[in-house]
């Protein structure tokens, strides 16, 4: 057996002994239901209340599909072409490191006051969340990328507007993906950390309202649903990320590889 | 014949400078280079590493401005990349990892929006020059480095370009595969009779394969001399053990060292 094999059996018997944990700690009294409901507790809130569960779950996923489009396609349009322009770098990318490093969400009471409570204040929050780290990614992505791919389509006679088209983007879709993860993961946080600070529907509302209740099993039914969100988040990059592992490996072994000599 | 296709594939440079200017502190790179490559010919560039060789190729190619000097391909100045007059083959990894063979040897025509079939048919021509032509479907990663190389030829060629720049497109190989990608390459010359300026740091290599080399000295690069190599055609590998040869190689050796 691979220590690959071995270590993934391992963390396999972890996830189940924490799901056990989860139904045993309650129902032995070592931790309060309030705490941390059983989870057949959990399940049946969640299928109890699957209505309920599934129409907030759509104002989440649509408010965060949106966020995604902002975060993820504003972050790697801008990236690129603050990777790509040195005077553009110069001039924001110190702006952008410094807004990154501001805890965004101080900022989130403004956001209601101009947007509303409703889905726009959630959702330009967490298009902002989630932008800045894509941007910031894709940006150091394309100034990581070999020059030489740049030359060798000048010399083919590549315009700029094809070089950034057909060089910059293919050669940093492998950057870009990771910053992608980052990035959509903030967003999808950025929408529950939102929806359970001000709102009126939304998975964020709910783990909001049921806490006020004390209603711990629909608690956590809800963050189980933005677990499943974030995880099937995960993957989708992930699988992404596999279709181009082939030749990715190529990309870092060229860059490794001395350039021309006597340049 | 008429005037247009005797320039065809001619290079002519007249007294290029290039004075490398960072931090406030210039340095001359180029001096006082002129040269003329007749069309058709084969022609190699050796000098000392930092001689300014591959930056005289990449002025031809258009990549770089010179600071002053002219250079003319084919009768016309070079004031930018022009694929379809001057094919270019760099030392490596200038192929696109995420493009198959195929792909990246159509990459120079899809940029000129060349029809999709009629790209195709170039594309695997131009593989099958190098021959190539079973490998279209593979990508980079899963080519040798002496395919990669051949892809690169491929893609150089594959609009017909009557000159060739080929800057150490060896040097990152092993020995024997860079022999055989010589004569690969001659095979290739003799078939497109194209004219090649080869840049290359290897004596050996030069004399083999070409009818001239030019001399250059260290920085700042001046061309030191003209040498003709007389070596009957077609170049075997045996010609490498000849007097003819060694003493060839010992006035190369001779003007680098000084």
């Amino acid at each position: 057996m691979s220590v690959e094999q071995r270590a993934r059996i391992a963390r396999y018997c972890l996830v189940g002994a924490l799901v056990v944990l989860w139904e045993l700690l309650p129902r032995l009294g070592v931790v309060p239901e309030l705490f941390l409901p059983p989870l057949s507790r959990t399940l049946q809130a969640l299928v109890g209340s699957a209505d309920e569960f599934a129409s907030h779950l759509g104002v989440t996923l649509y408010e965060t599909l949106i966020s995604l489009v902002f975060a993820c396609g504003g972050g790697i349009v801008f990236g690129l072409i603050l990777g790509a322009s040195a005077a553009m770098r110069g001039l924001m990318l110190p702006i952008m490191s410094g807004l990154f490093a501001v805890p965004l969400v101080v900022l989130y009471p403004l956001f209601t006051a101009w947007f509303g409570i409703g889905e726009e204040s959630k959702i330009v929050f967490a298009s902002v969340y989630g932008f800045l780290p894509t941007l910031l990614g894709t940006a150091a992505g394309v100034q990581t990328i070999d020059r030489h791919l740049i030359t060798v389509a000048r010399s083919m006679g590549a315009t700029p507007f094809q070089q950034i088209v057909r060089v910059y983007v293919p050669a940093t879709i492998p950057t870009v993906l990771s910053s992608l993860r980052l990035g959509g993961a903030l967003a999808i946080v950025g929408v529950v950390v939102a929806e359970m600070l001000t709102s009126t529907a939304g998975i964020g509302f709910l783990i909001s309202k049921y806490r006020t209740l004390l209603d711990s099993p629909h608690v956590f039914a809800a963050i189980l649903l933005v677990l499943f969100l974030a995880i099937t988040f995960d993957l989708m990059v992930q699988s992404l990320e596999r279709r181009t592992l082939g030749w990715r490996r190529s990309l870092r072994s060229n860059e490794l590889a001395p350039s021309g000599a006597g340049h | 014949m008429t005037i247009d296709s005797a320039h065809q594939g001619a290079v002519e440079v007249s007294d290029l400078n290039h004075v490398y200017g960072a931090n406030g502190q210039t340095r001359k790179v180029l001096d006082g280079i002129s040269l003329k490559v007749e069309s058709g010919k084969f022609v190699s560039i050796v000098g000392p590493s930092g001689c300014g060789k591959s930056s005289l190729l990449m002025m031809l190619a258009g990549l770089t401005r010179p600071t002053s000097g002219a250079i003319r391909a084919s009768g016309k100045p070079v004031d930018k990349p022009d694929p379809q007059r001057i094919g270019v083959v760099f030392q490596d990894a200038s192929l696109y990892p995420w493009l198959s063979a195929r792909d990246n040897v159509e990459f120079p025509l899809s940029l000129r929006g060349v029809d999709k079939a009629v790209r195709r048919d170039k594309a695997m021509d131009a593989l099958a020059l190098v021959g190539l032509e079973a490998f279209a479907e593979n990508f980079p990663h899963e080519l040798s480095g002496g395919m990669k190389q051949r892809v690169s030829i491929a893609r150089g060629l594959v609009q017909d370009p009557p000159i060739l720049l080929m800057d150490e497109p060896f040097a990152a190989l092993d020995e024997q595969t860079r022999i055989s990608m010589g004569d690969e390459l001659l095979r290739i010359w003799d078939k497109t009779r194209k004219t090649v300026i080869f840049v290359t740091h290897g004596l050996s290599e030069a004399i083999y394969l070409s009818d001239e080399v030019l001399v250059m000295s260290g920085r700042p690069g001046r061309l030191l001399d003209r040498v003709e190599i007389d070596l009957p055609r077609p170049r075997n590998l045996e010609m490498m053990s000849t007097p003819r040869f060694a003493e060839l190689r010992e006035l190369l050796w001779q003007q680098i060292k000084s």
